[in-house]
């Protein structure tokens, strides 16, 4: 394929590397986000069928105007997209699977979430793919894992959250009920782990000239990422509990989230030092109660966390959030606004300022902004709109050119192909 | 050939330095369980971490710290004061052996060891330094500080994390971070997915590279729907209790069990719930009228109702079982679902035994072997990442690491004299 934009001065640290993208919803696909990014050119294959339809291409918020019914609008899909090629491939006939299996031939990567079986129903599974292609990397993204005795339950991030633990652990303590987290960040994590796993497995085979399968489990990256919570409870033989936003592991308080004056508006404060307490104390005008004796330490604090809280929230109450954060900042102290979106996406200067946002064209939506890669490079050309330099694809967008240029097919045949339902 | 080859030596022979604080520690321990060799440069005080909690000692210890241990698996510790004067002869032999350096703390303390970084990449071109900072090298709010909360905060995860607001609208508990060392897990996990890649970017052949890692940008993009939903509709999701924060009130996904614990128990409000549901209890021979034309004749005249009586009875079906029990019978017909279980309860179940989720490692100090978390993937037949050690004690590796870089006996008992080990 030639659809690489020219670009002399700094090379994609993925060229030459094709992905197969089987990936649904935002776990599969964050993964081939992270190595499209990279440069990989990563082509996702969809089918009009439940199986095969990423349902992430209906939901809301959508772009607006354009048909009800277009696939080609949701901006949740975009931004979990870009960068990629699409093709449409109808799996459930034998036409289709052959024509899968002569990409796989040319790929270097698979990466595929569907649910546990799927792949086997289609007489997919890795024996046989790599008897097809054995410098294969097959990363298989499921909810349990593909082993073990969870093999076959179902899972989203949800699902994975609360078994992993994660969900318990968030919140304000007993008898409040967990919090959870308020989205599947496992989708998101378990994307970067399958990255990871991939970005490694490729470099073992530029060493090796070895593929190798990858049973990823979204349960267990939750359990990965619980922090120290299995370690204390093998050492105090205690369950594990809550603590809000209070910092368990060190003696720093004030620690929390604070009203400040208007609808849901709230401070982050992390008090960490006696010097950043005293340097607080100053800024809010030294009133008698944070001059209380108990507040004089971190241990006193800690020990009187509850009213230090409540006094604090006196104070804040009545701030302007972002003023107040300027205002602690300069003194010194840990605080941050709880930034919602909007607050994100309208008035932060750092996200601006580093080009976070980073405008693509798609194809049916117009131009409309990504969220780039966090970090900067000065050798590597990584960017999020990837090799095609655009948003999400579009159902089917690259059929003609993927089907000429990777597997050889003529006009004539692509369109007895389309015509025939199978892409 | 050989394709069950696991990840565990995929970066054998790669050898990472690793400097900073606790908010890149949690990088080397991924690449350590990828089978590199993570030299841990921590100061004769020892790195923050060892002095955060918990400890498996009543009190506070350098070597107690099970902060330390979960983010420090794996590597070795030298105890180099990387800003001392007589460290930069050391540095500049280590880095002449690695292949990586990461950095990571407040951008003005970074910057400042980069400029020796860098001097170092011009003899090592092929070395890759890796910065993990609150918001990068530059931009207005660089040198903001900041911790795990306030990142959370800043990066938009507690504005969809928390607690329904009060019938008036009005939030009444505040935001939550949703857990420890989040903000750092997102930081570190994209550091690494850079690091990997500039790894792979010197097979081309390429050269060295510079990463400059963001928190904050890596905690923003960790966020789903929330920025779209702002970006195209320009309207904001609001958090709810132990759900997905959205637009307007959904019906609740946790439930109390007969244990007085909870699962998170999700619908789709579709017929094949129903219909499942249904079934579950009937065998649990709880009466239900979810099968009748009456609760059908519901449905279509006030969803909203039928949804709500719905909602109610899988209550009463929930508080019949325990946790697991619900947990199992619901997935054994294809529901979703599960307990909301306490993190430690997964060390013995036998499927993440199976997988191999948790590995024994011995702590140095107990005398014992604990169980950690090491692995979210297996090959097919074994866990697909493991360590080779658990974590250093303080110094543990210093002679080792500096002979192995030339260094004589008198050499290193200099810097000990002049405080640089």
């Amino acid at each position: 394929m030639t659809m690489a934009k020219a670009t002399p001065a700094r090379r994609r640290p993925l060229e030459g590397v094709r992905v197969i993208d089987l990936t649904r919803i935002v776990a599969g696909p964050n993964a081939t986000r992270m190595l499209a990014t990279m440069g990989a050119e990563v082509i996702r294959v969809e089918w009009h069928d439940d199986r095969a339809l990423d349902l992430l291409r209906g939901v809301h918020p959508r772009a607006p105007g354009g048909a009800a019914d277009s696939l080609n609008r949701s901006g949740l899909f975009n931004n979990i997209n870009p960068g990629k090629f699409g093709i449409t491939l109808n799996m459930n006939v034998p036409q289709g699977r052959d024509l899968f299996k002569r990409l796989i031939v040319q790929a270097t990567v698979l990466c595929e979430n569907y649910s546990p079986g799927q792949m086997e129903r289609w007489e997919l599974g890795y024996d046989t793919l790599r008897e097809i292609n054995p410098g294969l990397i097959y990363l298989q993204i499921t909810g349990m894992g593909k082993s073990g005795t969870y093999n076959n339950y179902l899972s989203v991030g949800p699902t994975a959250q609360a078994l992993s633990g994660l969900t318990h652990m968030s919140g304000l303590p007993d008898p409040m009920p967990p919090a959870g987290w308020g989205y599947s960040y496992l989708d998101h994590s378990t994307g970067y782990y399958g990255a990871m796993y991939v970005l490694a497995a490729l470099l073992q085979r530029r060493r090796t000239g070895r593929g190798c399968y990858i049973d990823l489990s979204q349960t267990e990256v939750g359990v990965l990422t619980s922090g120290t919570a299995t370690l204390e409870a093998q050492v105090t033989g205690q369950p594990t509990v809550r603590h809000g936003n209070r910092m368990q592991a060190a003696a720093w308080a004030p620690h929390g989230a604070y009203p400040c004056r208007g609808t849901d508006a709230w401070i982050t404060i992390a008090v960490q030092t006696d010097a950043q307490w005293e340097a607080l104390v100053e800024e809010i005008g030294a009133p008698d109660w944070a001059r209380d004796a108990r507040f004089k330490n971190a241990s006193g604090r800690k020990a009187h966390e509850d009213d230090l809280d409540r006094l604090l929230t006196t104070y804040t109450a009545s701030e302007d959030r972002y003023e107040l954060m300027d205002r602690l900042q300069k003194r010194g102290i840990p605080a941050g606004v709880m930034q919602k979106a909007d607050d994100r996406y309208t008035r932060d200067p750092q996200l601006q300022e580093r080009g976070y946002f980073v405008p693509l064209p798609q194809s049916e939506i117009g131009t409309w902004p990504v969220e780039g890669f966090p970090a900067k490079f000065q050798n590597m050309l990584v960017d999020v709109g990837g090799l095609p330099g655009r948003g999400a694809p579009c159902m089917g967008e690259d059929n003609d050119s993927v089907y000429r240029d990777l597997l050889g097919l003529t006009p004539e045949e692509i369109a007895s192909l389309r015509e025939d339902w199978i892409i | 050939m050989n394709t069950e080859a696991a990840l565990s030596s995929a970066l054998e022979g790669t050898v990472i330095i690793e400097s900073g604080d606790e908010r890149g520690e949690f990088a080397g321990v991924l690449l350590a369980s990828l089978g590199a060799e993570v030299i841990k440069l921590e100061g004769r005080r020892g790195s923050n971490s060892r002095r955060l909690g918990p400890f498996a000692s009543p009190q506070a210890d350098a070597e107690q710290s099970l902060c330390f241990h979960r983010y420090n698996l794996g590597k070795k510790s030298v105890s180099l004061e990387v800003d001392h004067p007589a460290a930069r002869g050391v540095l500049e032999r280590l880095a002449q052996r690695a292949d990586v350096i990461i950095d990571s703390g407040e951008a003005t303390d970074v910057e400042r060891r980069l400029t020796l970084y860098r001097a170092m990449q011009a003899a090592n071109p092929r070395l890759i330094v890796c910065t993990i900072t609150p918001f990068g090298l530059d931009g207005p709010y660089r040198d903001l500080k900041m911790t795990d909360l306030t990142h959370l905060a800043m990066g938009g995860v507690m504005a969809s994390c928390g607690y329904d607001p009060r019938p008036d609208g009005v939030y009444d508990t505040p935001p939550i971070a949703p857990g420890m060392w989040q903000a750092y897990h997102i930081a570190c996990e994209n550091a690494v997915i850079a690091i990997i890649t500039a790894l792979n970017f010197r097979e081309l052949p390429g050269e060295g590279e510079c990463i400059d890692v963001s928190i904050h940008e890596a905690v923003s993009l960790c966020t789903e729907v929330a920025l779209p939903t702002y970006i195209y509709n320009t309207k904001v999701v609001q958090r709810q209790t132990g759900r997905h924060a959205g637009l307007g009130s959904t019906p609740p996904w946790l439930r109390r069990t007969k244990d007085g614990r909870y699962v998170k128990a999700f619908l789709f409000w579709s017929g094949r719930d129903v219909r499942i549901i249904s079934e579950i209890l009937n065998e649990a021979g709880i009466a239900h009228d979810l099968a009748s034309d009456a609760y059908r004749a519901l449905a279509k005249s006030s969803p909203a109702e039928a949804q709500a009586h719905f909602s109610a009875t899988i209550d009463t079906l929930v508080a019949s079982m325990t946790a697991e029990e619900v947990f199992h019978r619901a997935q054994a017909k294809g529901l979703l679902w599960a307990s909301v279980r306490y993190p430690e309860e997964n060390m013995d179940d036998p499927h993440f035994q199976a997988r191999g989720t948790f590995q024994p490692l011995p702590h140095p100090v107990l005398s014992r072997e604990l169980a950690y978390p090491v692995s979210a993937a297996t090959n097919g037949k074994r866990r697909l990442t493991a360590f080779h050690r658990g974590a250093p004690q303080l110094g543990e590796h210093t002679q080792e690491v500096l002979s192995q870089v030339g260094l004589s006996g008198a050499e290193i008992s200099a810097l000990a004299v002049a405080g640089a080990i």
